[in-house]
């Protein structure tokens, strides 16, 4: 999705600091303290997760840290909830296979 | 474990809990807030449009714009707003549990308020859990707080407040909204809300709901199909819209958890659970109090005048003021709060069919239905009057609380009168000097000026527009009805912007006198 670089009433979005990251190996870029789930989702990235059962994909839903649907594995830890969690440069994000992470894991 | 003693507690920094505190701290009270958010205001911050009501209710401001006032006032009073910090625990001898980063810190108050707002329901449908469904206020704060497009093409489930509000919005980010569904056979918030989607062609689709979401791994596609009045699928009603993003506004529910743990007496009766309070919040323990949205879903207006009124019990509890002084102000606010409480939406009206205005005329079934009042429907409202010469014509059609419009016109050509639910007049003799202020006042964008004759055959409609890119002055597009559909080819005649707008741009635009009354939005060619 992209980014809205002029609102009519909010007006122009905020220059943030420009950094990489990387989404399962992948390098992919971010303003600086937006959350991670909103970086994703500019690289299009959608599915945050898989469920453990069913293998079911999840991506953010309630964007305000209360679902836990976006979860991941930020730089080995799981389950943190990336749409209020803030980027960083060089994190490592990578997709959340079940509750305790990896893939292969369920 | 040490525990820390606050004079004020309040838990939540949204409208309801920042009025209160600071109600509190003029009187001397030292509050605290808490709010989990690394931001305050609640959900203030995300809401862009101007807010309804009178000047008392802070009308035609910007949502966002009285989030920052009261910060701005809480923090002269003293008032300590503490972020990211979520309380966890509410326990008798008002003792609260907070988590503040990895530390969890023991408080201990002499008053309490909770003000933790509501939390978005939620409907099953098959594929609710793919990604690419959203909540309406996850959307919200994703265009309005993270400044990124929620979606590209976006379906709408819900058309009370919240789906209309939130569509507009989407609009205005630049997503394409491709329908609007709800179950309910007719739309149930404002019509003037969602007359400002209708117009720009967006369809409505009542007694509809989701049936499935495609997708393999996000969203693509939706199903929706008409139900009966049992809720029941009609076979052979299903339309189908390629999009990639769900939007789900079905209502509010009061965060109420914190009260129930503390063992406070909830009150269950009305399919929702709020607890059993006075009219200044207070919660069958002494010494803690509810306001705004977890003490009954209703909105910022409210939640702030609430708050106030805990705010000045509270500090009557805590003897900062005397009991005849905080009666008084209650009252004051009380009087306040009941203005808004007024006309076919007000929460006694909840349910009820209502067939005619206060005024005792037939409303519009068309604006239930799709959106907009149609073209033969209008003229019976007294906000629409023909003259030659510009004129105000207000589409506002149904009694709700709200009159900036009579306030911003000083020469006397809008009329509400006394009663805030009133339908606004537009003024017979009365002179028009085309200055704008109403459209730009008018929270409902629902105000005109139209000249029926500027020159021989043709006349010229001036619009509310908040949308980029905006018209040029000599740019040709069309002109759309009130159902968004094209009328006419139209040029720009005329593009106002001003600081006293506040954001809103007047747009004039030519048409033949016969579309004079028709033509109510732009739409640029190609
Ligand atoms: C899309 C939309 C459009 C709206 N349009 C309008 C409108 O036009 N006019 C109008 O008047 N109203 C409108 N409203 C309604 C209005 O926003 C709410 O009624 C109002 O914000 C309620 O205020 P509140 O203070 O009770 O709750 P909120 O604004 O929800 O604030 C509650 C705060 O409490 C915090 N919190 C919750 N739990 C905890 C905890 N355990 N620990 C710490 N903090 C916690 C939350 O983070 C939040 O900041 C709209 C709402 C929505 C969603
Ligand atoms: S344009 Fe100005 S003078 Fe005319 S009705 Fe509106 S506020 Fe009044
Ligand atoms: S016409 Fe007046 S009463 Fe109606 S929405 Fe606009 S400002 Fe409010
Ligand atoms: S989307 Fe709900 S917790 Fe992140």
């Amino acid at each position: 999705m992209d980014r809205i670089a002029e609102h009519p009433i909010l007006g122009n979005s905020p220059e943030g600091k420009m950094v990489t990251f990387t989404f399962d190996g992948k390098e992919l870029s971010g303003y600086e303290g937006e959350p991670i789930a909103v970086a994703l989702r500019v690289n299009g990235v959608m599915v945050h997760r898989y469920t453990a059962k069913r293998h079911e994909p999840r991506g953010v839903f309630c964007a305000i840290g209360r679902c836990t649907d976006c979860v991941m594995i930020v730089d080995g830890v799981p389950n943190v909830r990336t749409c209020i969690t803030p980027l960083k440069a060089g994190m490592k994000v990578e997709t959340q296979y079940g509750v305790t992470g990896k893939e292969g894991a369920l | 474990m040490k525990i820390e003693h606050k004079e004020l507690i309040v838990v939540g920094a949204g409208p309801a809990g920042l009025s209160a505190a600071i109600e509190a701290a003029k009187s001397g009270v030292k509050a605290i807030v808490f709010d989990e958010n690394s931001k305050p205001g609640g959900q203030l911050f995300k809401q862009i449009h101007k807010f309804f009501g009178s000047k008392e209710h802070k009308a035609k401001i910007r949502g966002f714009k009285i989030g920052q006032d009261l910060l701005q006032e809480a923090e002269k009073l003293g008032v300590e707003v503490v972020l990211n910090a979520t309380v966890v625990g509410l326990y008798p001898e008002k003792e609260i549990i907070v988590k503040i980063g990895g530390e969890v810190i023991h408080y201990k108050a002499d008053a309490v308020l909770i003000a933790t707002g509501a939390s978005e329901n939620m409907v099953n449908f098959r594929g609710w859990t793919l990604p690419g469904v959203i909540g309406a206020g996850a959307a919200q704060t994703m265009m309005n707080l993270h400044h990124i497009k929620p979606g590209n093409r976006v379906f709408m489930l819900g058309t009370g407040n919240v789906g209309l509000v939130v569509s507009s919005q989407l609009l205005q980010a630049g997503c394409e909204v491709v329908a609007l569904a709800d179950a309910a056979p007719k739309i149930g918030g404002y019509g003037v809300h969602a007359s400002k989607v209708a117009r720009t062609g967006v369809p409505f689709y009542l007694s509809h709901t989701i049936k499935e979401v495609e997708g393999e791994d996000h969203v693509t596609g939706v199903t929706i199909a008409q139900v009966d009045e049992h809720f029941q699928f009609i076979p052979g009603t299903e339309k189908h819209f390629a999009v990639d993003t769900i939007c789900v506004a079905v209502g509010l529910s009061p965060m109420a958890q914190l009260l129930k743990m503390d063992g406070i007496v909830m009150d269950d009766t009305k399919g929702r659970t709020v607890p059993k309070c006075d009219r200044t919040g207070a919660t069958s323990i002494p010494g803690i109090y509810a306001a705004g949205d977890v003490a009954g879903i209703e909105e910022a207006s409210s939640a702030m005048i609430e708050g106030r009124m805990s705010g000045s019990a509270i500090a009557a509890y805590l003897g900062y003021l005397s009991s005849d002084s905080s009666e008084h102000r209650v009252d004051t606010l009380e009087n306040s709060l009941s203005s808004l409480r007024q006309g076919m939406f007000a929460p006694e009206n909840r349910g009820k069919k209502i067939e005619t205005t206060e005024e005792g005329i037939a409303i519009s079934q068309n604006l239930l239905k799709a959106g907009f009042v149609t073209d033969d429907e209008i003229t019976r409202f007294p906000g629409f009057r023909k003259e030659m010469k510009v004129h105000p014509v207000l589409e506002c059609t149904q009694n709700i609380p709200c009159n900036p419009c009579q306030s911003a016109c000083a020469k006397g050509c809008i009329s509400i009168g006394e009663h805030m639910t009133s339908l606004p007049i537009s003024v017979d003799g009365s002179t028009c000097v085309n200055c704008g202020m109403c459209v730009a006042s008018c929270s409902g964008q629902a105000i005109f000026l139209v000249a029926e004759e500027t020159r021989a055959g043709f006349g010229e409609v001036t619009i509310p527009y908040e949308f980029l890119p905006l018209p040029a002055e000599g740019d040709g597009g069309f002109a759309l009805g009130r159902d968004g559909k094209k009328l006419c080819e139209t040029t720009i005649t005329r593009v106002r912007t001003s600081k006293a707008y506040d954001g809103t741009a007047l747009v004039t635009m030519e048409v033949p006198t016969e579309y004079i009354d028709k033509a109510r939005f732009y739409k640029k060619i190609g």
